[in-house]
This record gives structure tokens, C-alpha cells and sequence, in this order.
């Protein structure tokens, strides 16, 4: 290929050089190129490598539809693969490489591989892997994974981090209009001026559509449009594509920010992702020009006619010297003549038997030979076009009869209307024999289709079909405006010639179908030979259309093949369905600013700085940060959580329980909503006292447990586990919203209106006393065992007490308005720390309550009846509750139902983990007798202890051995089974 | 015996927060988004049963010194306080206590410290919003006197234009990774923190 950069025309700013890399050489390009442009004007004809084959590529089109010029881009972290060159704007500093190729496109070694190509047919994978005996397997295919991940491939990803910052973002607009070329302008333009707020967006850095690919006087018409929209209000979005069209008026964008920058600030993101809601949306997507199917007709030399055209006349490169265009419709003519006269010697292949006597006329003019009812059938040369077979179309066959020497071939098999949008909606495009193509039919939502992409070629008749678009939905939303009869679809002088192969069966050169999955026209037809009928199994088995094109410039091609190989015509064949995204969209794009430290929001409690200046270490409970353990100098977590747990049990600690979730419960009938609600009585429980509960799914399975304070007569505060504070909630709002909407009765998360902190062991009570406005009310007879009180701490903090305990010993839940919260923390801590106690975090926190036997989420899960957690008498059996019913099921009251036990070794020097199986002694297999839920070390009792459910609990298994069984990480240790309430059974350290 | 003395309060954002200039400012060191942590929130809400709706509007728009408690997604100002309608049954009465009332009339409930309150002001500042609310904030759509339930990152917040600015709630717990999230996205803008 001959390329060569003119001496003036095109878009391209010639005063603005701009020096970029590919594969190593540095070259120069003008501002206004595409990295396409470029490397076309510097001569580089071979871009990359095919996916099986490697067969050399190059530039295939100008646009998002390219299959050959796919290229890497960026080095080290900021290195993204599989780039459409023709899309790439040029910047100062850009690096570019050839992909899928060692040591590099030009001399590649995978090129062996199209030795083997007669094994890497369709359905090579199903075929070497599921097919003989021998071969069958993981092992195999293990084996030979990293040789094919290897040898086929599209570019390989920075293993890297990504450096650069991605934003979400939402819009509005009375109507989006995809596209800027001159129907989307139009469109915009008349609905704006109608009074409508109208979004345009398009994928282009400039906005005009086709008009930028032509000559002449269509740049002043261009701004002359712009313009017009500009005056009329309309916002214009570039370098922004909508990739997906959803349910009511939603539109995914991906707008490009700063991909086209050479250094860009920090503050920018790279891209942005746009969810746009529109009442009305408008089409104007314009269409892709197809290829036809022929020998070699994936060589570097081989592109779309229009994108020679947009060589030509966009960015000032004369493809190639001498140029043979070959063509089925009217569309070509422009683009050779334009062609010839920067001075290519242009030759057409017409493939329709006559053409009208103005286009004769016209290329007699401008020098350009016709060979009609003719079509390209092999293309000669391996990394440039250095001639062309070619042969007379006739029902026989084709057979070469004729050779034309050329650098360039430029085909075009047709238009296919860009509906992808339109099929993301769900509707089936409708074949339109006339023209050879797609369209999409009327569609029941407020979307309607402009310009080429509803089938119109003309510009002039695009502008009509945009104004009446454009008026159509200005007056369905309510504008009064005049609209236009929209143009009929087609526009050519003569109508086109099918054609979508030539060749058939028997050549020897490859004859693409789909260049990027390298799918030939022999594929499709050994695939129609193996049985596939539906195009949706064709598309599977070949890849067909599966590659990052999404089959925009071979999936009509495949089909008429199918279609032709079944004797069917297209229609009854059908099409494939178009999914988002239409071009592809980052991962990075998707995740948006929701990565690394903000990948979950983070919840903190109001003491989390204070923690931290306490020196804890954080630990995960869902979204909450929590303290895990308060290391001393020199200890790890075991010996942090052990001294925590012993000081807790001989003096005091402080943990930060703010995570706890806690509900406000108001209303007259808030007592007869809670005894609903729980298992246990609720009507008469006293003011000013807390209460244990336990709540049931509707299946009669524990939901959650928690207590729940009595404030008032009409008032309750309401205190769930982290872990389902969100659950109950919800769960009790729909209980009021569609079941008991005759209560009076408000439930509202106070979660995080409120800071907690838990004081802990036999001085707890000596710690609240002098923190405390009022050392009375702590006395045991002000505050006994389950009371509450309101009071206030030094310093005029309110504040809320309850002397409830989850550790064993005398303790108290205190909670205080949230902005409070450190200061609450500094008083205790003082106190506390004074009486040689301690602060304890979730470590400890578990220590103490398996050594009591008490449950958490870890035996509340979802599987767990109130009886299996050893809470039966909880059960109120004279009341109905949620749950009440179906508990009582015969198979939740089997007595060998697995339930709560504690569980020690029997050497108490071992140690055995969590999520152990539990097994009969000589029968460790399958699902055993039961499991372990949660281990510590006991610092009270000096050994190692669990909780876990066992088949009959432990009145089955007492005195006899088990085995805790842990074959992925530790082995088999012998244990014993015991009751779960290991420590203080009768609860006389807690009461006092 | 309760103490009513009000005793110091601790931002979610204290230790996290630095007022001044950042980011990507105008040529005349201009900012287009300015955020600021209102301390001291006072919000109460107030809900009523479905038989007691226009009583309830009655007692709340006294105290806080309006002509009418507003109807649902909208706010007044009044004299004393704002009322914003957040819920088919219920209002938030801002910068002033509930009035006292039967159970059988409606119930009331100080959330003053469940959220904080962070201002956001500037030209840009509804173009910025939309960076994460999926709420239409065009000036016809949601003029001065909104008020919107949404989400930031899955996290529940509510959205209020009031004639300051727009005045943003976040639960405590989330709000200092919001408030991270708000100061990063804000530096393409040009951000200043007051």
C-alpha cells in the first residue's frame, strides 16, 4: 500500500505536528489525526495480527467498526489492549503497539499457526477437548491452556493497577439524540427550537457525522447545522457513546475525557459513565458500510470504500496509488471519483450488470475505468495488496478471469443500519430486501429512528428525516411544531446487488467473515454441515460476531451465508440480537470512583479515631469497622484477646458496641406490635425494664435476637446484632406496611443516633458511678439486673443505661447521642483505667460469649429453630407470633434435630478450628453428626472451647468421644460434648 | 434526672476536615463547588398516624413558624425552624424541637445526631451532585423548597435545596467515607471548603 500523506486538504492542522511511537519507531503525525491516520501516512501497513491465524492486519475502516488496526496502547500500568487505532485520536507523547504478534506484526512467529489452520476450524475447543476419549478432561487442556492462551489472544492487560480515576455520573434531557451527524443535528436542532431540553451526544470528536468524511463545500453546511443547534440551545456531548439503551428512557454513555489528552490533571477522570434519562429518545446512529467475502479479503490493503474516502478527504492521506473499488450499490462512485482526482489511478469492479449513464459519464471524466457485473475474488500479497483476482459474476461459478494490479482494495458490499440500540430494547429487526439490510421496525416506546440509520442514504434526505424525527417527538411530548413527511428509506439511483460472497466453496485463501475471530466463509458452512441451523448456535459455535465488534462488520455476512447454505432466504433465518455495550466500555468506567479503600462505603461508630488513638486493630463486621483487639506492647492477637477477656472478668472493660443495630418502636400499639413480633410476652413487660428476645421468620426459623428496652407507655428502643440491623428493620416496616396497617405504630432506625459502649465485669458498676451526674441511680435497687434508666453522664451528656450483659458478668449497655461519643468514651476510660481495667474488642467480645454460651449470627443461620438454639422455653405458648405456626412443624420438633452444644478436646492441649465437622468416633465422612460454629481460647476455664450443633444435642452425646474433623486445613481432633454454657451456668456473676 | 446543658459535640468529619482551596480553580482562583460541615444539627421528626395528618401539620407548622406544613418531596422555611416532608406520614423539623403531642396524634423523635449535615454551594454545584444522585436537579425540576430521598455509593442520604444552598444528610457512620468521596470528585470543579 502506497499511502501517502497530500500536501493540503483534510481536517488535519498541518502546523501542529505531533511525534508519537509505534512499536518502537517514533514518527509524526498532525493534530486532527486518529492514530489510524497517522500510521497510515507514515507508510505502516501491517497493525496486528489475527486472534487464531495471525494473519498480518491493517486498517480496515475509520471508524468503531474495525477488525484489523487493533492495537495497544500506553505502556506499564496505564496500558490498555485491543484499541481501535481508527478511533484513537493522535496526541503528543502517545505510544502505540502491535498485539498478539513476537517479536512484532511485521515478523511474526504465530504465523505458524495458519499452517495448522485446517485443525482451528469452528469448533476446534468442542472438538481436541470434548471429542476423542483420549483427550477428554481437566488435565489435558490444562496442559495445553497456556500454549493457546498464548498463541491466540487480543492484547494482553496491564497486570498493574489502573492509575487512572474513573467518574459516574447522571444526566436529564427532555430528549437524547445519539449521533451528531446531519439527521441527529437536525433533529436536535428543530426539537430544541420547539421548546424541548435536548441532549446530543456523539461518539466523534467533532460533531457532523459523514459530512467530515466528505469534500467540497459540506464543511460550511456542517457548521452551518452546529450552529443552529448551538443557537437553539441544544447540548452538544463529543467523544461520548451510548453503548446500551435500558427501561424507561434510560441510556448508558461513556464519555471519553481525557483519553485524547497527553497529560491531563489529577483532578480529571479518564472517563466518565453516564446513566441518562430522557423522555424521548432519538436514533440517528447513522450506518456501517459492509464487506464482501472473498479470497484474502482481511489483507492489509483491503478497507471500506467510505473509509478511504475518510482518508482521503478527513485527514488528508491518500490511501494508495493505484486503487481498485469494488462495489454492489451507488454508494462508491463519490469515493473513486474523489479518489482520482487527488491523483490514485482508480479502476471499478461494479457488480451489477449496468450502472446509470450519469455515473458512466462521470468516471469517463475523471479517468476511471468500469468493469461491470465483475467482483474481487483473491487478493495477492501477504502484508500488502500487490494485485487482485478478479472474476465475472455468473450463476456457474467464479472462475478468475482477469488480474489487476493495485496497492489498494476498496469494497463495499452494502450499509447496514446501526440499530444496536434499538435491538437493546428488544425488537426484532426487519429485513429489507430492497436494500439489503436491517432496519428496525416502529417501536412502542418514545424511540424513534433518523437518517441512514433508519435506512436513508442521501445527506439531504437524512437532514428531512432528522427534521421530521425531530418534530415527531417535540410533539408528542407536548410542543406544537409543523412536522415533515420523513423521506422513504433508500435514496440510490439504482437499486443494490446482493452480494455478500465471491469465491464460494473450494478456494484456497482464507475468505473472512468475521476478521477479528478470524471466522471464515468455511466455518459457517462446517458448522451448517454439523448440524447448526439456528443462527444464535452458529454464532456460539464459530464466535461469529463474538469478538469486540460485536459483529458489526460480519454478522450479515455469516447470516446470508446460513441462509444460502440452508435454502432459505435472510428473514427466515433471522438475525442475531445485539447486546450492550455497542462499543466495548472499561471495567474501570463501571466501577467508577467505587474501587480500593472506597470499593464499600465505609460506616465507622463516632469512637472509630478514638479506637484508633487506643490503640486498636480494625476489623471488618459488614460495613463497619470495629475494634478487634487492643494490642499492648509486644502482644499478637492471642495473647491481646486472652488478657482483654481475663481483665474484663476480674476488674473491667469498655467496647465500643455502637454497631449494634437499634430501632425506635412508637405508638399507642407498639406493645401489641412487639408481642407479635417476638416469641416471648412483651404486653406487660414494666417500663423502664429490658427484655431478651428472640424474633421468627414466617418458617418458624430464628430471624434475629436481641433486647428491647421499654422507655414509656407508648415507647421502645430496640437493639438487633450487626449483622442483621438492616434485615429487622425492613422486616418489621413491611410487617406494619402489609400486614398490620391497623397498628399505630412507627418504627425508624436509630442506629446511628446513638453511640454504645458495653461496660463489663464486677467493677463495671463502680466505673458508671463516678461517671454518671447521679451515682444513685446505679444502686442495684435503682438498676437492677434487665433494668433501664435515662440519666445523664458528667459533662451533661444524656444518656440511656441498661444492665443487660452478652459477657457474663455484671454488665451495662450505655448509649449516648452520637456526637457524644468520644467524650463518653474518655470519662469511662478514666474511670477504668484506674481500676486496672481494660478496653476489649470483637475477639475478646467472642471469647466471652462462647465461654457462656451465647448465640450470635455465626448459630443464627437462617437454618436454626429457637429450640435448636436451646432457647425453647423462650417460646411463648400462649400467644401467637410470627412463626408461631409453622415452628411447630413435625420435622423442627425432632428430637434429633442438630442443636446447641459447647464442645472442649479431650486433651484440653489440642485446639480445633471453626467450621469443623462433627463425626462419630471411627465414622469421619460426609456431612457427620453436626458442626462447629465459633472456637476460642477460655481464659476462664484454661482450654480451648466451641459451640456447634449436633444431631440430638448433648444430652445424645454426652460421655461419648467425637471427632471434630477439619480435612481441608488441620486433621481430626477427638472432642467432647458438653453443655454450652460453660462458664457461670446459673448466671450469678451477671445478676450480681 | 436529666441535665439539659448542651455539652460539646464531635463531628463525624472532625479530624478529617481541612477548609480551604483545592483542585481545579477558575483563572480567578474561583471554585465552582464549596462544601461545608454544618455543625450542630437540631433535626426532629415528627409522624403522624393516617387520621391525624392535619393535626399533626397544624402543630408542626406552628413550631416552626409556617403557614402550612409542606406536602410530600417539599420544604418551608419558617421563622423558627424548616419543615421537610421526607415520608408519606412523616416531616423532619429542622433547627427546632418537636412540639410535645398525644401518642394517639402522632410521635416525635430527635435525630439530631443521625446525620450530618453538609452544605453544598457554587455554580457547579448541581452538575457536581449529579456526579452521584440519580435525581434530576435541573432548576424547573428541583427548584429551591425540594426535597429527595436518594442514595450516594448504596448509602441512603436525603437532599433538601434550600435558599443556602443544597443541604445534603448522611448517616453519621457513612459519612466521613461520603464526605471522601464528595472532596474527590469536587477537585475537577475547583473545590473550597468552608
Amino acid at each position: 500500500m502506497r499511502a501517502r500523506r497530500l500536501e493540503s486538504g483534510g481536517r488535519i492542522d498541518r502546523r501542529k505536528p505531533v511525534s508519537f511511537t509505534w512499536d518502537g519507531r517514533n514518527l509524526t503525525g498532525y493534530h486532527g489525526d486518529s492514530l489510524a491516520s497517522a500510521l497510515l501516512s507514515n507508510q505502516v501497513s501491517v497493525l496486528g495480527r489475527s486472534f487464531k491465524y495471525h494473519r498480518p492486519r491493517g486498517i480496515m475502516s475509520a471508524g468503531v467498526e474495525e477488525s484489523g488496526a487493533i492495537v495497544t496502547v500506553g505502556e506499564g500500568s496505564g496500558k490498555e489492549p485491543n484499541v481501535k487505532a481508527t478511533v484513537q485520536e493522535l496526541y503528543e507523547g502517545l505510544t502505540a503497539w502491535g498485539q498478539n504478534a513476537w517479536p512484532n506484526v511485521r515478523y511474526d512467529i504465530g504465523v505458524l499457526n495458519s499452517l495448522m489452520g485446517r485443525f482451528f476450524s469452528a469448533g476446534f475447543y468442542y472438538k481436541t477437548f470434548m471429542g476423542p476419549r483420549w483427550l477428554r478432561g481437566t488435565g489435558f487442556w490444562m496442559l495445553c491452556e497456556k500454549f493457546i492462551r498464548r498463541a491466540a489472544g487480543m492484547g494482553t492487560a496491564s497486570r498493574q493497577p489502573d492509575p487512572d480515576c474513573y467518574d459516574h455520573a447522571h444526566g436529564f434531557c427532555d430528549l437524547l439524540v445519539v449521533g451528531a451527524g446531519p439527521a441527529g443535528l437536525v433533529a436536535a436542532t428543530v426539537a430544541a427550537r420547539a421548546g424541548l431540553d435536548v441532549l446530543l451526544i456523539e461518539q466523534d470528536c467533532e460533531p457532523g457525522g459523514d459530512i467530515l468524511n466528505q469534500a467540497g463545500e459540506s464543511e460550511k453546511q456542517r457548521l452551518r447545522l452546529i450552529s443552529r443547534a448551538e443557537d437553539a440551545g441544544v447540548r452538544i456531548m463529543l467523544r461520548t457513546t451510548a453503548f446500551g439503551l435500558y427501561d424507561y428512557g434510560t441510556a448508558g454513555l461513556l464519555e471519553r475525557v481525557t483519553d485524547h489528552l497527553p497529560n491531563s490533571s489529577p483532578h480529571m477522570p479518564r472517563q466518565r459513565f453516564w446513566t441518562v434519562r430522557a423522555r424521548y429518545t432519538i436514533l440517528a446512529t447513522g450506518a456501517i458500510e459492509r464487506q464482501i467475502a472473498f479470497g484474502n479479503n482481511d489483507r492489509p490493503g483491503v478497507m471500506n470504500v467510505s473509509a478511504g474516502r475518510a482518508y482521503l478527504n478527513r485527514y488528508g492521506v491518500l490511501p494508495g496509488e493505484k486503487i481498485v473499488v469494488a462495489t454492489n450499490n451507488d454508494s462508491a462512485y463519490e469515493a473513486a471519483v474523489e479518489l482520482a482526482h487527488a491523483g490514485a489511478a482508480v479502476s471499478v469492479l461494479e457488480a451489477r450488470t449496468v450502472v446509470s449513464e450519469q455515473v458512466m459519464k462521470l468516471l469517463g471524466e475523471n479517468g476511471i475505468s468500469l468493469r461491470t457485473c465483475s467482483a474481487p475474488l483473491k487478493v495477492c500479497g501477504m502484508q500488502e495488496v500487490k494485485g487482485l483476482d478478479i472474476t465475472t459474476l455468473s450463476p456457474g461459478g467464479s472462475v478468475r478471469d482477469g488480474f489487476e494490479k493495485c496497492d489498494l482494495v476498496l469494497v463495499s458490499g452494502g450499509w447496514s443500519p446501526v440499530i444496536n440500540l434499538a435491538s437493546h430494547r428488544g425488537v426484532k429487526p426487519v429485513w429489507n430486501a430492497q436494500l439489503a439490510c436491517f432496519l428496525a421496525p416502529q417501536m412502542d416506546e418514545p424511540i424513534a429512528i433518523a437518517g441512514a440509520a433508519a435506512g436513508i442514504w442521501n445527506t439531504g434526505d437524512c437532514m428531512t428525516s432528522g427534521h421530521s424525527v425531530g418534530a415527531r417527538a417535540a410533539r408528542e411530548l407536548g410542543c406544537s411544531v409543523r412536522q415533515r413527511v420523513a423521506p422513504k428509506p433508500g435514496g440510490w439511483d439504482a437499486p443494490i446487488f446482493p452480494l455478500y460472497e465471491v469465491g464460494g466453496n473450494g478456494g484456497q485463501a482464507k475468505s473472512m467473515v468475521d476478521p477479528q475471530h478470524d471466522v471464515t466463509t468455511d466455518d459457517v458452512r462446517l458448522a451448517h454441515r454439523e448440524g447448526f441451523v439456528s443462527v444464535e448456535h452458529l454464532k456460539r459455535y464459530t464466535t461469529l460476531g463474538m469478538a469486540t465488534d460485536g459483529g458489526k462488520m460480519g454478522n450479515v455476512i455469516g447470516l446470508a451465508l446460513m441462509a444460502e447454505a440452508l435454502g432459505r432466504e435472510i428473514p427466515e433465518v433471522g438475525t442475531t440480537t445485539f447486546r450492550p455495550p455497542y462499543t466495548p466500555v472499561a471495567i474501570g468506567a463501571l466501577a467508577g470512583r467505587n474501587t480500593d479503600g472506597h470499593f464499600r462505603p465505609l460506616r465507622r461508630t463516632p469512637m472509630h479515631d478514638w479506637n484508633l488513638q487506643h490503640g486498636a486493630t480494625m476489623t471488618m463486621a459488614g460495613l463497619w469497622h470495629r475494634p478487634w483487639y487492643f494490642a499492648r506492647e509486644s502482644e499478637n492477637l492471642a495473647q491481646a484477646y486472652v488478657r482483654e477477656a481475663e481483665t474484663t472478668r476480674k476488674s473491667a472493660g469498655l467496647c465500643d458496641v455502637t454497631s449494634l443495630g437499634k430501632i425506635a418502636i412508637q405508638g399507642p400499639d407498639a406493645t401489641e406490635f412487639l408481642n407479635r413480633v417476638y416469641t416471648n410476652p412483651f404486653a406487660r413487660l414494666p417500663i423502664g425494664k429490658a427484655r431478651y428476645g428472640i424474633m421468627l421468620r414466617d418458617d418458624g426459623i430464628v430471624m434475629d435476637d436481641g433486647t428491647t428496652w421499654r422507655l414509656a407507655e407508648t415507647e421502645y428502643f430496640m437493639t438487633t446484632t450487626t449483622a442483621h440491623a438492616a434485615k429487622v428493620m425492613v422486616w418489621l416496616e413491611e410487617l406494619l406496611q402489609t400486614r398490620w396497617q391497623n397498628l399505630k405504630v412507627h418504627v425508624t432506625t436509630v442506629s446511628e443516633q446513638w453511640a454504645g459502649c458495653a461496660v463489663a465485669g464486677p467493677r463495671s458498676r463502680d466505673v458508671l458511678i463516678a461517671c454518671v451526674d447521679d451515682p444513685d441511680v446505679m444502686t442495684n435497687e435503682n438498676l437492677p439486673f434487665m433494668g433501664v434508666i435515662e440519666t445523664s453522664l458528667k459533662g451533661g451528656i444524656s444518656c440511656r443505661i441498661a444492665r443487660i450483659s452478652f459477657s457474663g458478668e455484671m454488665a451495662y449497655e450505655v448509649y449516648v447521642p452520637s456526637d457524644y461519643g468520644p467524650d463518653m468514651m474518655d470519662l469511662f476510660w478514666q474511670e477504668a483505667g484506674s481500676l486496672q481495667g481494660c478496653l476489649y474488642g470483637l475477639e475478646a467480645l467472642g471469647a466471652l460469649r462462647i465461654e457462656k454460651g451465647h448465640v450470635t449470627g455465626a448459630e443464627l443461620d437462617g437454618r436454626v429453630t429457637i429450640e435448636d438454639a436451646g432457647l425453647g422455653k423462650m417460646a411463648s405458648p400462649n400467644k401467637a407470633y410470627i412463626g408461631s405456626v409453622l415452628r411447630k412443624r413435625p420435622d423442627l420438633l425432632r428430637e434429633d434435630r442438630p442443636r446447641l452444644v459447647g464442645i472442649r478436646p479431650r486433651d484440653r492441649s489440642l485446639t480445633f478450628n471453626a467450621g469443623s465437622i462433627l463425626c462419630k468416633e471411627n465414622a469421619v465422612s460426609g456431612l457427620g453428626e453436626g458442626w462447629i460454629t465459633a472456637v476460642t481460647h477460655s481464659p476462664a476455664l484454661g482450654h480451648w472451647i466451641g459451640l456447634g450443633f449436633i444431631n440430638g444435642g448433648y444430652e445424645a452425646w454426652q460421655e461419648r468421644t467425637v471427632v471434630a474433623s477439619d480435612p481441608v486445613r488441620k486433621g481430626d481432633v477427638e472432642v467432647e460434648i458438653i453443655s454450652p454454657h460453660m462458664y457461670d451456668p446459673d448466671g450469678e456473676r451477671m445478676h450480681g | 434526672m436529666v441535665n439539659t446543658a448542651e455539652p460539646r459535640r464531635t463531628s463525624a468529619l472532625a479530624g478529617h476536615y481541612t477548609p480551604g482551596k483545592s483542585g481545579l480553580l477558575g483563572a480567578d482562583g474561583m471554585a465552582e463547588v464549596v462544601l461545608r460541615d454544618v455543625q450542630g444539627l437540631t433535626l426532629w421528626q415528627v409522624a403522624a398516624w393516617p387520621d391525624s395528618m392535619d393535626s399533626v401539620a397544624r402543630a408542626i407548622a406552628g413550631t416552626a413558624g409556617t403557614q402550612a406544613a409542606p406536602g410530600p418531596c417539599n420544604a418551608v422555611a419558617g421563622k423558627k425552624g424548616s419543615l421537610l416532608r421526607i415520608d408519606p406520614l412523616k416531616w423532619w423539623l429542622f433547627g427546632v424541637q418537636a412540639p410535645e403531642m398525644a401518642p394517639d396524634t402522632g410521635v416525635s423523635l430527635d435525630i439530631s445526631h443521625s446525620r450530618t449535615h453538609v452544605r453544598i454551594t457554587g455554580d457547579s454545584a448541581a452538575v457536581f451532585l449529579n456526579r452521584f444522585l440519580p435525581l434530576d436537579l435541573r432548576a424547573h425540576a428541583f427548584p429551591e423548597g425540594s426535597v429527595a430521598s436518594s442514595s450516594i455509593h448504596h448509602v441512603g442520604v436525603t437532599l433538601w435545596h434550600s435558599d443556602a444552598g443544597y443541604e445534603l444528610f448522611v448517616p453519621r457512620g457513612f459519612a466521613l467515607a461520603i464526605w471522601e468521596g464528595l472532596v474527590e470528585v469536587a477537585g475537577q470543579f475547583g473545590l473550597e471548603i468552608l
